[in-house]
């Protein structure tokens, strides 16, 4: 192995001269035996710098860094031994001046670097440790005094952020509330250049897009994040110690320029960032306990349970959050003043008749309506522009700040204090005058009507949800339902915002083709609609949804129909959810006929991790009437 | 050599340097003209894929001296200039209203001292229209606007030049 070492080390460094070669090579012989007494490369830490993970099935490690840079031995990638003897002879690299594209491999992997000289205690005498200016230059614009993790909301809208997204934000000493915007975000993320989201995600799930952390000033984010895609930020201040972090920081250092390929569902943002944080703190024990798929909102939840890691969550309302808190603070007549100075009234002539302590909000509201309408193109840009300044000209003429200060309240409870994303179901029913008993597992995410709380009210992804049934009379299990994909978003339009909602669901469903035959097809449905009312209350919404289902037992192999949709999704209490809907589907291509549906749905949630469900239905599909009755235990974990 | 050379690109990266080689340097903070743009929310949009849209302020950690940062840290002369091509919109509303986050920040990043900024805060709204002195005022314009009621106002003076 030392051979090895040597070898390597002679067709690096060729111009070493041969004494201190001989002389180092001693102390790095030296090191290496220490080294494998105390076996440190078996220890958590070198696990966690060199992101080695227990191989599925046969023995051993691989490192999960898709770059060969990163592992300094040959087969440093599978083999932690040499790798970390690698590191040490890298270590006795003579100086170099530093540049841009080159440091000393002590500076390079310096978290590395720090730890084993922690545990070895290198003699400096014999292993001169290197000035490193660049990393002192960084850490010192860093300055950084504490560790935040922050928690963009999901996004339905857009598939790469469809389940949330983490990133590390790094605080810094002379910051404080008030100032956070002035720190830097830690970021994972691909470039998926002009890739859409279907193929995105397509293509993320083979890992075929290169994955950097990168920084970025954390004002950029927010921008991103709460401005323009309008999701609420939770941002979890954690207990780490000064050490703590410098040791994450000098590992992010080390990542700088290393590819990890990303993986939509396992080696993604949320999986990453874990482990920087078992890197900073090695007793953590966090992404072992995710295998197969890793949600966001789950790693958040599994920093948050640690004992005292979590010191406190922050909520940061999105722009259009804070526009709704807004405009709800006002009463009509605020409200028609705010419509006159959007339409270009003077402000003097449309606040007359508004008491001089509440022109201050009108005009905020009016400006915060204004960049809305601008964002959303109802406006002209030059105008819009105009007026704003206009408004603002006008506000800044009123005394006093935001003595009414726009705080929507603070969401409970929190997201990470949802329901878990894994779903088991147990059931039992009466489908068309057949019992039936049936498990269904989902593994992510989240439905309408699965407990409150922690997600985004109207916004349904369900992934990878099996069903299995056992019908009585029948022997075996039968496959009832596989759904892929089941994306669904409803959201209420009111008097300001007028979003459309829309639902695209695929994979293998049964339909009813002869009495008593359910067979199976595959289908995708997709729709569009409206919806009005409020969460609280009610939400009545409409649909034009179109269907295709393809199965051999089908008239052409095909049925394509369309038709309306309509229902009430109801509130009546915080553990109970009831949405009643009916649906009608003309199916005039390929195997025709026609389908309609009632269906009522009730959920009653016990906690955060258990809830019944009681499903009615009703309807003909060709010609055939059936009812259908269930009542199903959901386990949350 | 070197330092000459790094010299010479942290005057190209100054404001004043910026503003000489004009307009080509989006992101270091001279692009962002007020209230044009993606500045407000944005509305519910089917498939917005913004991954990437604020990609130059995105930086690599160890990527060495590249355009506005340094190993992905913002680079002194510039950290006001990029802070005010993001936030210009809302950093006017600060002003306006005579307080907020963003005006926090940049007197943060400015460097005021917590004993004067009750003054700095005052100064930005009472002086709104001569800061924000049109429609289409960029960050220059901006920082210009800022700098000449600084040096006018006795206490706030010693930060005109930091801007």
């Amino acid at each position: 192995m030392l051979r090895l070492v040597g070898l390597w080390l002679a067709l690096l460094f060729p111009a070493w001269s041969a004494p201190a070669v001989a002389a180092s090579d001693a102390y790095l012989q030296e090191l290496m035996t220490q080294a494998d007494a105390g076996n440190l490369a078996g220890s958590r830490q070198w696990r966690a710098l060199l992101h080695y993970r227990d191989n599925m099935i046969f023995p051993g490690v691989t490192g999960q860094a898709d770059d060969p840079r990163f592992y300094l031995a040959a087969d440093g990638k599978t083999d932690p031994r040499a790798e970390l003897d690698a590191t040490l002879a890298a270590f006795f690299a003579p100086p170099i001046v530093e540049t841009d594209t080159a440091q000393h491999p002590q500076c390079r992997f310096i978290a590395r670097y720090h730890w084993l000289n922690e545990v070895l205690r290198f003699d400096t005498a014999r292993l001169p440790p290197q000035p490193c200016q660049r990393f002192s230059a960084w850490r010192a614009a860093l300055n950084a005094s504490a560790l935040t993790l922050v928690f963009p909301s999901a996004y339905i809208n857009n598939p790469s952020s469809m389940f949330g997204h983490t990133l590390l934000r790094v605080d810094a000493a002379d910051q404080d509330e008030r100032t956070r915007l002035l720190g830097y975000a830690i970021n994972y993320a691909v470039e998926p250049g002009d890739d859409n989201g279907a193929l995105f995600i397509l293509k993320s799930l083979v890992g075929a897009y290169p994955g950097t952390f990168s920084l970025s000033p954390y004002y950029v984010k927010v921008k991103e994040y709460s401005d323009m895609e309008n999701r609420d930020i939770w941002e979890y201040r954690l207990n780490f110690t000064q050490q703590e972090i410098d040791r994450l920081l000098m590992h992010a250092w080390e990542l700088g320029p290393t590819r990890f390929d990303y993986y939509f569902f396992d080696e993604n943002c949320a999986y990453h960032l874990l482990s920087l944080f078992e890197v900073a703190r090695p007793s953590l024990e966090l992404t072992s306990r995710f295998r197969g798929w890793v949600i966001p909102v789950d790693t958040v939840r599994s920093l948050a349970e640690q004992a005292g890691i979590l010191a406190e969550a922050v909520y940061r309302p999105a722009g259009n959050t804070r526009l709704r808190e807004r405009l709800a603070r006002l009463d009509a007549a605020e409200r028609q003043a705010v419509d006159r100075l959007l339409e270009e009234v003077t402000p003097d002539a449309a606040l007359q008749e508004v008491p001089a302590e509440r022109q201050a909000p009108v005009l905020e509201a009016a400006y915060a309506l204004l960049r809305y309408e601008d964002g959303a193109g109802r406006r002209g840009h030059a105008e819009a522009a105009r007026l704003s300044r206009h408004l603002l000209l006008a506000r800044s003429r009123l005394a006093g700040g935001e003595d009414h200060p726009v705080t929507p309240a603070v969401p409970a409870p929190r997201p990470d204090q949802g329901h878990p994303t894994r779903r088991l179901a147990l059931s039992a029913g009466h489908d068309a005058g057949r019992d039936f008993q049936s498990l269904a597992f989902r593994p992510a995410y989240n439905d309408l009507l699965d407990p409150s709380g922690g997600y985004s009210e109207g916004a349904q992804i369900n992934f990878m949800d099996v069903t299995v049934r056992h019908e009585q009379g029948r022997g075996r299990l039968t496959l009832e339902k596989l759904t892929l994909v089941d994306i669904y978003s409803l959201a209420p339009r009111d008097g300001f915002f007028k979003p459309v909602s829309w639902k695209i669901n695929t994979g293998i469903a049964r339909t009813r083709l002869k009495d008593d035959e359910r067979v199976a097809v595959y289908r995708t449905n997709g729709g569009a609609g409206l919806a009005l009312g409020s969460w609280e209350r009610a939400v009545v919404y409409g649909f034009v949804e179109a269907t295709l289902d393809v199965g051999g037992e089908l008239e052409d192999n095909y049925a394509l129909g369309i038709g309306p949709s309509a229902g009430v999704f109801l509130h009546p209490a915080p553990a109970w959810k009831l949405n009643l809907s009916a649906r009608w589907q003309a199916y005039h291509l390929g195997d025709r006929h026609h389908e309609r549906e009632i269906s009522l749905e009730q959920s009653v949630s016990l906690n955060r991790r258990h809830a019944l469900r009681f499903t009615l239905s009703g309807g003909r599909e060709r010609n055939l009437e059936f009812t259908t009755a269930n009542l199903a235990w959901h386990w949350y974990f | 050599m070197k330092n000459k050379l790094i010299i010479a690109a942290l005057i190209t990266l100054s404001p004043i340097g910026v503003a000489m080689a004009a307009p080509n340097n989006v992101g270091c903070g001279v692009g962002t003209i007020i209230f044009e743009g993606q500045t407000g929310v944005a509305p519910q949009v089917l498939a917005v894929t913004t991954n990437g849209t604020l990609g130059n302020q995105t930086f690599g950690i160890t990527s060495g001296t590249l355009g506005c940062a340094e190993d992905g840290v913002v680079a002194n002369p510039v950290k006001v200039s990029m802070f005010l091509d993001t936030n210009l919109d809302k950093l006017a509303y600060d002003m306006a209203v005579g307080q907020g986050e963003t005006l926090e920040s940049l007197a943060n990043l400015i460097g005021v001292d917590s004993a004067h900024k009750a003054a700095f805060f005052a100064a930005t709204k009472a002086n709104f229209a001569e800061i924000i002195s049109s429609e289409q005022a960029n960050t220059q314009d901006v920082i210009a606007g800022l700098n000449r009621v600084l040096a006018q106002n006795g206490e706030l003076a010693q930060y005109a030049r930091l801007v």
